[in-house]
């Protein structure tokens, strides 16, 4: 016999993808009746807003479909290995922005740490010599000129 | 023929033949590695793409695809672990023979039959796009639009998933490339004051983000998972009798694959189930199948592989792409300055030719590694996903930056893996968001245009009999699967019938 609070976290689950829908759906819709218009003779067709509009209702009207329709099973709850994961990989936007290939080597190590590497050697190779020969190689080989930063700046002078 | 034979002699390069090589190991590689496939593996490998003429380029993309769609069967056969969806079929016979000793007749029946049905997929491609293109020559706006329309529809069938939530994770995509300056008009739309957004959200980062991220984010739930190779004793190919009881399997199949894989968005997986449950069918010995059967394996790897030149077809004629990984080759084509369609044989009809030819090339390639690299491959997929993924992590990185250096592009990476994961927990899949991102803004465009073209007046299109065809073909594609189910729920069984 399930609880009335299992029911009620249940249902509550149910609708919480379908409500998170309607309610970008609802942001964008009002997002696009902010966009200029035009004047007829040059609206080629449709005005700017009515493409995102018509596409925003179609998503609303499936969401309404889904809640009706749709039995399948909540996923069970994410492990915390992923939370962690997700975590590291905000950490990477953070550090990034001091340089993106320090953010790259804390991120390459911490991870494969995370998930149970405990040789010295490929925790090296990873976040050390995989994140240097990348470098050189898109530098070098495709010439791209990656931000400017703590490390990146020893390189660029 | 003359365009035929200018693509193989653009293709006589020693450069680009040994490239094509090196794709092809790449291609094994990334399709044998656990969570890697051949879609994953050209977004990755896009990027690296940027700098080279579209020959090679678009030439390394179709190699992967190939490749990589047949490396699945290695993986299938000696640790149970499909390496692609496409090869799960492959598993059920396949692991039974490898542990029963046999696992070199396996890996050998998979590699003729991968080779036979890529192969003859390919013609069909050579014979069937230019002739699809003719035909779409005359198209107008309205009649793009209701194609492109049905291509998407046709999103709602991708993999085992709601069809709802597949339309809605396409018609997402399509939202998501509304973003930037609508090229019609020159407003801004979603930008939110940012300069970089003007130029639209980029489908390179968000197919790294959704396909290469999230399956980082997928992979740390699965740690726990266990690889255990099978032990492999020299590889056997088919014998004569082999051949006999297989012959009609491979050309089945092969003829299902390359059907399956022209229809818009429906790839290598469903043709591999499709040709692997007819060979069943068709068999005299359907009690074999799941036990061994040598054509469970040719049934489904011949089907899964011939799917690739199918859904070239569509993607090189219409602009419409026949798969997931399809969609990648697509972006990368753009991303050259490509236009596919009709024009595509008439003016590029050389490039068009040199990728066929590499494509034949690369069948014939993977079927000598499939024979004797097979072991070493095998072994590839015990590299330690602690190790995998953090190297694959900072190639998606690097890669999402490079296109256009920014880093805004970075972002939007992590975010569309952090998003996409989440869309595959709940059921969603982010591969009609990837079409959906590269068709929406074409879809926009036919829409305005046709509505010029019909004076506002959109009903006109229904009385084109072209687009109307394609409308209906949506509605068919939409409602059809429904209408069929409430069918056959009315029909009473047939046990209270008395028949």
């Amino acid at each position: 016999m399930q609880s009335d609070s299992d029911r009620g976290s249940r249902a509550l689950a149910r609708f919480a993808v379908p409500g998170g829908i309607i309610a970008f759906c609802a942001l964008a819709f009002w997002l696009s009746t902010q966009f200029e218009r035009v004047p007829p003779i040059l609206k080629r067709g449709i005005q700017p807003s009515d493409f995102p509009q018509l596409v925003i209702g179609l998503i609303f009207f499936l969401t309404i479909a889904l809640m009706l329709t749709d039995r399948s099973e909540q996923p069970d709850p994410l492990s915390g290995i992923v939370w962690k994961t997700m975590a590291l990989l905000i950490g990477f936007t953070l550090v990034a922005e001091v340089d993106i290939f320090i953010g790259l080597a804390l991120f390459a190590g911490s991870l494969t740490m995370l998930w149970g590497e405990r040789r010295l050697g490929m925790i090296l190779l990873v976040s050390i010599v995989v994140p240097v020969a990348v470098f050189f190689l898109f530098d070098g080989v495709f010439e791209i000129r990656f931000p400017r930063g703590l490390l990146t700046n020893l390189w660029y002078g | 023929m003359e365009a035929a034979l200018s693509g193989l002699y653009a293709l006589a390069d020693i450069n680009l033949l040994i490239l094509i090589f090196a794709a092809t190991l790449g291609g094994v590689l990334v399709g044998a590695l656990p969570g890697l496939n051949a879609t994953t593996g050209a977004a990755l490998l896009l990027p690296f793409t940027i700098t080279m003429d579209p020959i090679p380029a678009i030439a390394i993309l179709t190699t992967i695809y190939c490749a990589a769609t047949f490396a699945g069967a290695i993986t299938a056969i000696l640790i149970n672990t499909p390496g692609t969806s496409a090869s799960a079929t492959t598993c059920l016979d396949g692991y039974p023979l490898a542990q029963r000793g046999e696992a070199g007749k396996a890996l050998g029946m998979a590699a003729v039959s991968s080779t036979i049905g890529g192969l003859v997929s390919i013609i069909c491609l050579m014979l069937a796009a230019p002739l699809m293109a003719r035909a779409a020559y005359n198209f107008a706006p309205p009649e793009y639009f209701a194609l492109t329309v049905f291509g998407l529809s046709m999103l709602a069938t991708i993999g085992d998933g709601s069809p709802i939530k597949n339309i809605m994770s396409g018609a997402l995509g399509v939202l998501l490339a509304t973003v930037g300056i609508d090229l019609l008009t020159s407003i801004e739309r979603f930008t939110f004051g940012w300069n970089e957004l003007s130029e639209g959200i980029g489908f390179v980062p968000v197919m790294i983000g959704v396909f290469g991220i999230s399956e980082l984010l997928v992979q740390a739930d699965n740690l726990h998972v266990e690889r255990k190779q099978v032990i492999m004793k020299a590889i056997e190919l088919p014998n004569r009798a082999d051949y006999r009881k297989v012959w009609r399997t491979i050309l089945r199949s092969t003829g299902i694959g390359t059907f399956i894989g022209i229809l818009p968005a429906e790839g290598a997986t469903m043709a591999s189930m499709i040709g692997y449950n007819e060979a069943k069918r068709w068999s005299k010995t359907p009690e074999e199948f799941g036990h061994g059967a040598l054509e469970g394996i040719a049934g489904s790897e011949a089907a899964n592989n011939s799917a690739t030149g199918g859904a070239m077809v569509p993607t090189l004629a219409l602009g419409i792409p026949g798969s997931p990984t399809a969609a990648v080759v697509l972006a990368g084509l753009m991303i050259h300055g490509l236009r596919p369609g009709p024009t595509m044989f008439t003016e590029q009809a050389e490039f068009a030719f040199a990728i066929f030819w590499s494509m034949m090339l690369v069948n014939v390639i993977f079927f000598f590694i499939g024979l004797w690299g097979a072991k070493i491959f095998a072994r590839v997929t015990l590299i330690p996903i602690q190790i995998l993924w953090p190297i694959v992590f900072t190639f998606s990185i690097v890669g999402a930056y490079a296109l256009e250096q920014s880093m805004l592009d970075v972002w939007i990476a992590i975010g569309s893996g952090i998003i996409g994961f989440f869309m595959r927990r709940h059921g969603f899949s982010v591969v009609p968001l990837a079409i959906g991102l590269i068709l929406g803004g074409m879809l926009e465009t036919r829409l305005g245009q046709s509505m010029v073209m019909l004076d506002e007046q959109w009903w006109l299109m229904l009385s084109r009999p072209l687009s109307l065809f394609f409308l209906v073909l949506t509605a068919l594609a939409l409602f059809g699967p429904m209408v069929w189910n409430g069918f056959v729920k009315q029909r009473p069984p047939l046990e209270s019938t008395g028949e």
